[in-house]
């Protein structure tokens, strides 16, 4: 057994017995964990994606070591708001992949359910709430969440805010994209500035605000290059680095260090063998412990996964003069916003752009904005004749997600495409 | 007619605009249509909305972004019914200015889309008349005369007023989004923008940002009524957080009831609101008991508790033990007996005695029974008693012994219990529950009755229990399954405060009080996961008897983690387990911690008191049996027939009617 494997171990029988007095052990094996992402990578990884893992590593480990600059957010609280007042984004979806490390999310799920919280009810969400009610986690002094992409985000941070007395801000993501959404959604951006100004008796600075989202467009150049590039060149990843790719443009959209990062990954891939395999472009999560995902995708020179919508989920530019509008637009038009005709019609034209060999939905258990169009991203991806497979599991509890199957219809579906 | 499912949805706009109503209220018999078109795990009520859209014919459906499942709805109709008004109407979840007015905003698109649709103009002067002549319903109203109960959660569909109404009780409230009348208003000065902001400041739900109001108005209705039924919608998650917030806050007992819009869900609505009302019920009593029991704290005896817990099993309130007890009557020695069991009223007893013969044997019995204590001792101190207490009988009943038969239908095995009136098993059998419940019923009632050496004449009342309760035509009075086995596992150890069922088909939970009355329970939702079923599915692929399950799991060197939740995914993954050429006893062992798992998240959820007992067939599995008992760290109570429990408990029920 390794090192690491036994420390996992070993916290994981430390928690169970007492929750309450297992943080520290958790928080030392991300520091561990980062030091280990840094001087030990992973040497069959591109080195893009390895400095993307060590950036990941650090983000969660250096903010869970300072309580006080970080707030709890959700994958789509704006980081670059948060960011202009000097703190981190941490959100609770990303807490809950990396606490599920130490094999611990069958613990904190169960506890949620044994609360009462619904069995069904998203996996990360549970997962997030038990290890909070556990009492393992402890919790910063605010959080922020949108009405997007799901039910959960409002609910689980109410919960929190009324069992752990943690205040959080909801923006309300108006569903239309026209002005009066636009006016709707500034306002509340707007509000949000004030609220945490009071709260955290922090200054938020607007020329950061403006440089962020300068930066942040830059960094969007350069993805979506990356992305072009990924249709012609080997750069050997494992599913989980676009979760890692998710969570950078999401959390730290905005830094200099991350469009650093993208910019260093199209000038690596740029020197990589051309890729010959067939192209995937991935719908949702991505459940990264799935052996039989991970046999096809990880490093191969078969199947590549050349995009996903949850890093592509906004490709348009911001107007840095505006920034809360602009933040603002970047919201309503998201991928996961609106209608599903608006998603499909979003992915079909980056289907038209990136032309992948096939489409991957997955359905992560309890997403239900997700798995309810599913059949309505198949029809549109039919009529462009790109085969589409809807893959059920769960992102996170792997006892909803059964390997066997997914082998079956993952291997029926490569061996169609042929 | 225009269908529509959200209280936030402005339809006297419709109405002023001469349009019928109608609020969408899906029972369907099936999710063929939303499973295809949708997905299986979407919300079922948006799966019914979906079912009904497509079968009932409606020149408009106006839905509101009001939840994830919901905007799905509209994306697959918009493809489905092209022809139709359907229009998604965005609610804002906050109801400041910064909402009323974006919500005004988008009625007036709304009403703008209708009028192009239809050809119709909008009016606001109509508006005003059709508000005017809407008066606002009462929230809330009590009854003295009945259990006052509460509704709280996800929309409630009509069956669980139906049923709670059916059974006497009185539906205090109903908060939830289709219980509540609408807050409308009109102001001259600013007309339209009023009313939109009286649609926002309705009660809120779950999806509105402020919930501070709710809480507040929650606790306050609360604090009135006798229970609150909780209800959520299956795969609808947001009422779960509320659930897990209250049942700590409120001081009522709660029943959790999760429905999915289906006709065939009646029958397990109506048991878990039965049970639920049972328990109250015993609640009511005793707290009248305890009333009752004053009266005799003034007589100089000492016999509170055990007089109230009496009321309690009888079902009697505001004193009427105490009358009972006054008259020196036959029933006297029934209390004695109970307070046997309680060990605590050999005053009362000594209070009894000097009042009647009869209730004088009974407490010679007493006597006996507390002396020695727990149920053995009220056993041992039976032959006295019974002695008297026949010669009362006799007097009453022409001088012949009295029996009882409690039968538990369930859905894999019917059970069925011959009790004489000092609470003695003379038979007991068990078979197997064919296609039809009401054929099992006569056959086992001519086999217990044969193995009892009676007639049918002389069984004096018979009490159903189980799935089948309602489809047994010889009965005489049905109770659930879930009281039942409350009274079953406290007449064979009254030690018990939490009872593990595992049937054919469900799972339950049970938490009982020390006078063995239902303080709690939770049962499991449709899925087999768990279940006696799913141990014979897996039994089956492992191609050995389900008996052999146990034994062979106890054989395990190797763990093997059964990771699956469902029957059927469970099912596959065993066989992949096979093809791994895994040992058939450590597969077994992965099941039986499957079901311990599932169980054991049961039994959480009612408080995991000591001592534990566990029924059902699954109790004769050694495999499971280790399984829990490793998860709740002690151990099970299993009675040498674990699945005559239910059926026992049915028994004393139909003592307890009769007075025995």
């Amino acid at each position: 057994m390794l090192i690491a494997d036994k420390y996992i171990q070993y916290v994981k029988e430390k928690t169970l017995k007492e929750p309450e007095k297992s943080w520290d052990k958790i928080l030392l094996g991300f520091r561990m964990n980062r030091l280990r992402t840094r001087f030990l990578p992973h040497r069959g990884l591109a080195k893009g994606y390895q400095r993307l893992e060590d950036m990941m590593m650090a983000h969660v480990a250096d903010s869970l070591s300072h309580p006080d600059r970080y707030v709890w957010g959700n994958i789509f609280a704006p980081c670059e708001i948060i960011g202009s007042f000097g703190l981190n984004t941490l959100s609770i979806e990303a807490l809950a992949c990396y606490l599920s490390g130490y094999h611990l999310e069958d613990f904190f799920i169960d506890f949620s359910q044994s609360i009462g919280i619904a069995p069904t009810l998203c996996s990360y969400h549970k997962a997030f709430v038990g290890a909070v009610e556990s009492g393992v986690v402890p919790h910063p002094s605010y959080a922020v969440t949108t009405s997007l992409s799901c039910d959960g985000n409002l609910n689980t941070f109410r919960f929190l805010q009324k069992k752990n007395y943690v205040p959080f801000t909801l923006l309300d993501i108006p569903y239309k994209d026209d002005e009066a959404s636009l006016d709707y959604l500034a306002g509340q951006l707007e509000e949000l500035v004030t609220e945490m100004e009071n709260h955290l008796g922090l200054k938020f600075n607007m020329e950061h605000l403006q440089n962020a989202l300068r930066v942040e467009n830059e960094t969007r150049r350069e993805l979506k290059r990356f992305y072009e590039l990924l249709q012609t060149h080997y750069y050997p990843g494992e599913i989980i680095h676009q979760l890692y790719l998710m969570m950078g443009t999401h959390l730290l959209m905005g830094t200099q260090k991350f469009l650093d990062l993208v910019r260093f990954m199209n000038h690596d891939i740029e020197g990589m063998p051309e890729f010959t395999g067939k192209r995937i472009l991935w719908v949702h999560l991505l459940p990264f412990y799935q052996e039989s995902l991970k046999e096809y995708f990880d490093e191969s020179e078969k199947y590549q996964v050349m995009a996903t919508d949850i890093v592509m989920d906004y490709t348009g530019d911001l107007d840095a003069e505006h920034p809360f509008r602009a933040l603002a637009q970047k919201l309503i038009e998201n991928v996961f916003n609106g209608s599903y005709d608006h998603k499909a019609q979003t992915l079909g034209r980056l289907a038209d752009r990136l032309h992948p060999d096939a489409v991957i939905h997955f359905c992560h258990w309890g997403c239900k904005q997700v798995s309810g169009g599913s059949v309505l991203l198949k029809e549109e991806m039919q009529r462009r004749n790109i085969p589409m497979l809807i893959l059920d599991g769960d992102g996170i509890d792997k006892r909803n997600s059964h390997d066997g199957q997914i082998k079956t219809r993952l291997e029926a579906f490569l061996e169609m495409m042929g | 007619m225009i269908g529509y499912i959200c209280k936030y949805t402005p339809i006297e706009i419709f109405e002023a605009m001469g349009e019928e109503v109608r609020r969408i209220e899906p029972e369907v018999t099936s999710f063929n249509q939303a499973d295809t078109l949708m997905h299986p795990n979407i919300c079922s009520f948006a799966k019914g909305v979906l079912e009904s859209a497509l079968a009932e014919h409606y020149d408009g459906i106006v839905l509101t972004t009001c939840c994830d499942s919901i905007r799905r709805v509209y994306d697959v109709l918009r493809e489905k019914l092209p022809g139709c008004f359907l229009y998604m109407l965005d609610a804002p979840r906050i109801t400041k200015d910064a909402g009323v007015h974006i919500y005004e905003r988008r009625i007036r698109d709304m009403i703008k889309a209708y009028e192009a649709y239809s050809g119709k103009t909008f009016d606001e002067e109509k508006l005003a008349e059709v508000i005017r002549k809407k008066e606002a319903e009462t929230a809330i109203s009590f009854r003295r005369d009945r259990p006052n109960i509460g509704i709280l959660g996800a929309r409630a569909n009509p069956n669980i007023r139906r049923i709670l109404e059916e059974h006497g009780a009185n539906v205090a409230f109903d908060l939830t989004c289709t219980g509540l009348g609408r807050k409308l208003h009109w102001q001259e000065n600013e007309p339209f923008t009023g009313y939109v902001r009286g649609l926002l400041s309705q009660f809120p739900c779950m999806r509105m940002e402020t919930a501070a109001n709710r809480d507040r108005m929650i606790e306050q209705y609360a604090g009135s009524v006798d229970g609150i039924i909780y209800h959520t919608i299956q795969f609808c998650d947001n009422y779960s957080y509320e659930y897990a917030w209250l049942k700590d806050i409120l001081k009522k007992p709660q029943l959790l009831l999760e429905t999915d819009n289906t006709k065939q869900s009646y029958g397990q609505i109506l048991t878990r609101i039965e049970a639920f009302l049972e328990s109250l019920q015993s609640g009511r009593a005793k707290a009248a008991g305890s009333r009752a029991a004053g009266n005799y704290v003034g007589k100089g005896s000492a016999a509170g508790g055990a007089v109230g817990s009496y009321a309690g099993k009888d079902g009697a309130v505001n004193g009427v033990a105490g009358k009972r007890m006054g008259k020196g009557s036959a029933a006297g020695g029934v209390t004695g007996s109970y307070v046997g069991k309680g060990n605590a009223a050999d005053g009362a007893a000594g209070n009894r005695m000097g009042k009647g013969s009869a209730a004088g044997a009974a407490g010679k019995r007493m006597g006996k029974g507390s002396a020695a204590g727990g149920v053995a001792g009220n056993y041992a101190g039976k032959g006295n008693a019974a002695g008297g207490w026949d010669a009362a009988e006799r007097t009453g009943q022409g001088g012949t012994a009295m029996y009882v038969l409690g039968i538990d239908s369930g859905s894999t095995s019917t059970n069925a219990v011959i009790m004489d009136q000092d609470r003695q098993i003379r038979a007991f059998e068990v078979v197997r529950t064919g296609a039809k419940s009401g054929e099992s019923a006569e056959r086992i009632l001519k086999a217990v009755l044969e193995k009892a050496g009676l007639a049918r004449e002389d069984l004096a009342r018979v009490v159903s229990t189980g799935y089948g309760r309602v489809s047994i035509a010889f009965a005489d009075e049905n109770v659930t399954e879930i009281s039942c086995h409350g009274k079953g596992a406290h007449y064979f150890n009254p030690k018990i405060r939490t009872i593990l069922d595992i049937g054919g088909q469900d799972s339950k939970a049970i938490r009982l009080d020390e006078r063995g009355e239902v303080v709690d329970f939770v049962m499991n939702d449709k899925c087999a996961a768990g279940t006696g079923r799913f141990l014979e599915a897996i039994a089956r692929t492992l191609e050995i008897d389900i008996s052999e399950v146990g034994p062979e799991a106890l054989k395990s060197t190797e763990a093997i983690e059964i990771t699956s939740m469902c029957t059927v995914f469970a099912e596959s993954e065993v066989i992949s387990l096979i093809a791994n050429n895994k040992e058939k006893c450590d597969i077994a062992n992965g099941i039986c911690n499957a079901i311990a798992n599932k169980a054991f998240s049961l039994m959480r959820r009612v408080g995991l008191e000591p001592d534990f007992m566990m029924t059902g067939g699954v109790a004769k599995n050694p495999g499971v049996v280790r399984a829990v008992e490793s998860r709740i760290g002690g151990k099970l109570y299993i009675c040498p027939e674990p699945e005559i429990v239910g059926a026992v408990g049915a028994a004393l029920y139909a003592l307890n009617t009769l007075g025995l």
